[in-house]
C-alpha cells in the first residue's frame, strides 16, 4: 500500500509542474529556515542554546493540544474552541486533589475528567451531527463553570514541590523533561495519524463523509474520537502547566484554542478536511512559536501578537481555499 | 419507539418547536416572577431591558448573518474597538463626531468580516474567528490594556437615562430596529430573497439574486450594529476599555437561537429575536436577584444554546412543511376535527 496516499488524499493524476510538487513539502522547513536567520541577524541573544530551548518549552505544552486539534481538522471537524475549560479541568482538578491522592493518580483523574468533556463534544459534533464551533463554544463555557464553581472562582494551589521538579527538570542535564513529553505524545500522535487503521479512517471521513459512510467506516464514531482525543491531550496539558507552575485559575488556559488552531492552519493542514498531518500542524507551531520569540526579543509589545496570529489564521486558510478552487479548476 | 417518532414527527410539535420562544418565554417569566417577588414591576422589567440593551443591538445583526446562513463571532470585540474609538477620539474631535467614526470603524470591521467571507471564501466561522482575534488584539494594542475614561460623564446619560421615568433611549432604539427588521425581513423583496440566499445560495443565484452581495451585506450590517453597540456602551459608562463584550457573541447567539432562528441559515425571525432577547433579560436579572455567580449564569446560558442546537437538528430534516402559523392553527384545528386523519396535509 502507497502510504503516500494518506498524506495527499483526492490525489488528482494530473501533472505536476516542479514547483507544486515540492512547493508544499519544502515552503514550511523553508520558512522557519528564513525565520531562524531573521533571527540571528535581527538579535545577537537569539541563536543561543538557553533562548532556542526556551523556545522548545515554550511550544511544548501547546504542542500537545496542537496533535488533538490536527485530528479534529483532518476529520473535517473544523475546530475545538472548549480546550481553555478542558486545560483549566486538568490544572486545577491536579492540585486540588494532590494532597488526597498524590500528584501522579491525581494527574490521571485530571486527564480522565478533561476527556469526560471530550465525549460529550464528540457526542454532540459526531453523533447528533452539531456545528462544532458553536458546541465547543457553549460546551466550553459550561465546563468552565463547572470549574470555576467547583473552586469558587479562586487560585488552587499545590502541594507538590518534588513532582514540580521532576517536570521542570532536565533529562541528562540538557532535554527538558516537557520537551520530551511533547515529543513522545507527537510522536504517538502521527503513528496513529498516519499509520493505523483510525488514521486511514480519519484521512477518509475528512476527505469524502459520503463515500466513507459507504464504505462501513464508522464514521461517527472517527469524528467524535478526533474531539475525545483533543480534549483528553488538553487535559494532559492542563495538568503539566499545573504541576509545573504548581497554580491553576479558571483562566489557565485562555488563548490556547487560537495558539492551537493558528499553529495547525499555518501548518497547511487543510479547514476543509481530508489533509495535512502531525509534523506538518508542529512545524506551524514552530514557525509560529520562533516568530513571537523574534518579536518579543525585538522588544514588540506582547499584544501585537494576537494580531499576527489573527492575520496568519485568515492569510493561511485563505490561502488553502484558493490553492483547493484552483486545484479543482485544472 | 414508532409512537416517539411519530410525536416528533408531528405537525404539532414542529409547531411547538417553531414558536417555542413564546413558550420559552412564558416559562422563563412564570419561573422568575415565582422566585423572585417584583421582577414583573415595571422599574424592573425596564431595568432588565436596559441590560440587555447592548447585547441586544449585536443580536439584530447577528439575527442577519443567521438567516443568510453564516455566523459572526467577531460582535463582541467590534464592540469593543468601536467603543474605544468613540472615547478615545473625543479630544481630537468632538464627542458626536467621535461617536459616529466609532459607527464607522463597525461598519469597516463588517466589510473585513465580509471580505473574508465572500471574497476569500473562508468558512464564516474561522474568518470571524480570526477577525475577532485580530480586533480584540488591536483594542488591547490601542489602549496597551488598560480601560480609560471619556470627557464627560454626563454626555453618555442621553442614552441610558430612562425618558420620562420609562425606559431608555438604547432600548427604544434596539426595539425600533428590531420591528423595522422584521417588517424588512416580511414584506421588503430584498428580505424575501435574504431568505432565498439562506436556505439555498445556489438556487438563489440561479433565480437572479446576488447571493454573494447579500452575504456580504449582511456582515457589514452586523459589524454596523455591533459598532453601534459598543458606541453606545462606551459613552454610556464613559469608558473604552479592551475586555468589553468578552461574552456577548454567546449572549447575543442565544437569544437569536431561542428565538427560532437555525443556525444552518433560511430560517429567522425578528421577532423571535426579540423575544429571546426578552428571555435572556429576564433570566439575567432573576439570576442577579438570587444572587447567582456570573459562572452559573453562563452555565445556563451554555446548556440552553446547546438544547436548543440539538433540538433544532432533530427537527430540521423535515423538508416542504408549510410550517407558517396560520398553516400551523389550520393542522391543529383539522387534527382536532378528525383525530385519525391528523398527518394528511394540505398540497
Amino acid at each position: 500500500m502507497n502510504v503516500s496516499t494518506a498524506t495527499v488524499p483526492g490525489g488528482r493524476i494530473v501533472r505536476q509542474s516542479w514547483a507544486s510538487r515540492y512547493g508544499a513539502t519544502l515552503a514550511m522547513p523553508a520558512g522557519i529556515v528564513v525565520l531562524l536567520v531573521l533571527g540571528t541577524v535581527l538579535s545577537d541573544r537569539f541563536l543561543s542554546v538557553g533562548n532556542l530551548t526556551n523556545v522548545l518549552i515554550n511550544m511544548s505544552i501547546v504542542g500537545i493540544i496542537v496533535v488533538g486539534m490536527t485530528f479534529v481538522f483532518v476529520s473535517r471537524g473544523m475546530a475545538d474552541l472548549s480546550v481553555p475549560a478542558t486545560v483549566a479541568v486538568g490544572g486545577i482538578l491536579v492540585l486540588m486533589l494532590d494532597d488526597v491522592i498524590g500528584t501522579w493518580p491525581a494527574a490521571l483523574v485530571g486527564v480522565l475528567v478533561a476527556s469526560l468533556a471530550g465525549v460529550v463534544n464528540g457526542v454532540l459534533v459526531g453523533y447528533a451531527g452539531l456545528n462544532p464551533v458553536i458546541t465547543t463554544l457553549a460546551s466550553g463555557i459550561i465546563v468552565l463553570g463547572i470549574a470555576q464553581a467547583f473552586v469558587g472562582g479562586v487560585i488552587v494551589y499545590g502541594q507538590d514541590a518534588a513532582a514540580k521538579d521532576v517536570l521542570t527538570g532536565r533529562l541528562f542535564g540538557v532535554v527538558p523533561v516537557i520537551v520530551l513529553i511533547f515529543l513522545l505524545v507527537a510522536l504517538l500522535g502521527h503513528l496513529a495519524l498516519a499509520r493505523s487503521v483510525f488514521g486511514r479512517w480519519t484521512y477518509a471521513v475528512g476527505s469524502n463523509p459520503h463515500a466513507t459512510e459507504a464504505s462501513a467506516v464508522p464514521i461517527r464514531l472517527v469524528k467524535a474520537g478526533a474531539f475525545v482525543l483533543t480534549a483528553t491531550l488538553a487535559g494532559l496539558s492542563g495538568v503539566l502547566l499545573g504541576i509545573s507552575l504548581q497554580a491553576a485559575r479558571p483562566e489557565i488556559g485562555t488563548g490556547y484554542e487560537f495558539d492551537a488552531i493558528t499553529a495547525v492552519v499555518v501548518g497547511g493542514v487543510s479547514l476543509l478536511g481530508g489533509s495535512g498531518s502531525i509534523p506538518r500542524a508542529i512545524g506551524g507551531l514552530l514557525f509560529v512559536t520562533l516568530l513571537n520569540n523574534i518579536l518579543i526579543l525585538q522588544g514588540v509589545p506582547s499584544e501585537p501578537q494576537g494580531m499576527v496570529k489573527g492575520a496568519l489564521i485568515a492569510g493561511a486558510v485563505a490561502l488553502d481555499v484558493y490553492l483547493r478552487r484552483r486545484g479543482g479548476r485544472e | 419507539m414508532n409512537a416517539v417518532r411519530r410525536a416528533f414527527d408531528s405537525d404539532v410539535f414542529l409547531g411547538v418547536v417553531r414558536y417555542r420562544v413564546a413558550i420559552i418565554l412564558v416559562a422563563t417569566i412564570v419561573v422568575s416572577a415565582s422566585l423572585v417577588p417584583g421582577i414583573l414591576e415595571f422599574r424592573a422589567l425596564s431595568l432588565s431591558l436596559d441590560r440587555i440593551s447592548t447585547t441586544a443591538l449585536v443580536a439584530v445583526g447577528l439575527t442577519v448573518v443567521l438567516l443568510a446562513g453564516k455566523l459572526d463571532l467577531s460582535g463582541g470585540a467590534i464592540l469593543a474597538l468601536s467603543g474605544i474609538t468613540a472615547i478615545g477620539l473625543q479630544e481630537e474631535l468632538g464627542q458626536v463626531p467621535a461617536a459616529v467614526v466609532g459607527i464607522g470603524v463597525g461598519v469597516l470591521a463588517g466589510i473585513v468580516n465580509g471580505f473574508l467571507v465572500v471574497v476569500l471564501r473562508i468558512n464564516s466561522l474561522v474568518a470571524t474567528l480570526a477577525s475577532m482575534l485580530f480586533f480584540r488584539a488591536l483594542c488591547h494594542f490601542i489602549t496597551e490594556s488598560r480601560p480609560f475614561s471619556g470627557l464627560d460623564p454626563l454626555f453618555g446619560l442621553v442614552v441610558s437615562r430612562p425618558i420620562e421615568g420609562t425606559v431608555t433611549l438604547r432600548t427604544i432604539i434596539f426595539i425600533l430596529l428590531l420591528v423595522a427588521l422584521h417588517l424588512w425581513l416580511t414584506r421588503a423583496v430584498a428580505g424575501r430573497n435574504l431568505f432565498a440566499v439562506g436556505s439555498n445560495p445556489v438556487a438563489a443565484e440561479a433565480s437572479g439574486i446576488r447571493a454573494n452581495g447579500y452575504v456580504f451585506g449582511t456582515f457589514v450590517f452586523a459589524g454596523t450594529t455591533a459598532g453601534a453597540a459598543g458606541v453606545i456602551q462606551s459613552l454610556s459608562v464613559n469608558t473604552g476599555s479592551p475586555v468589553f463584550g468578552e461574552s456577548t457573541s454567546l449572549l447575543a447567539i442565544a437569544a437569536v437561537v431561542i428565538g427560532g432562528t437555525r443556525l444552518e441559515g433560511g430560517r429567522a425571525s425578528a421577532l423571535g429575536t426579540l423575544g429571546g432577547l426578552l428571555v435572556m433579560a429576564i433570566l439575567t436579572t432573576a439570576m442577579e436577584f438570587s444572587n447567582v455567580p456570573a459562572y452559573i449564569q453562563n452555565i445556563v446560558t451554555g446548556v440552553i444554546l446547546l438544547l436548543l442546537i440539538l433540538l433544532d437538528r432533530f427537527v430540521s430534516g423535515k423538508k416542504g412543511r408549510n410550517l407558517s402559523l396560520t398553516a400551523f392553527l389550520r393542522s391543529v384545528r383539522r387534527a382536532r376535527r378528525n383525530p385519525e386523519n391528523e398527518r394528511t396535509h394540505a398540497p
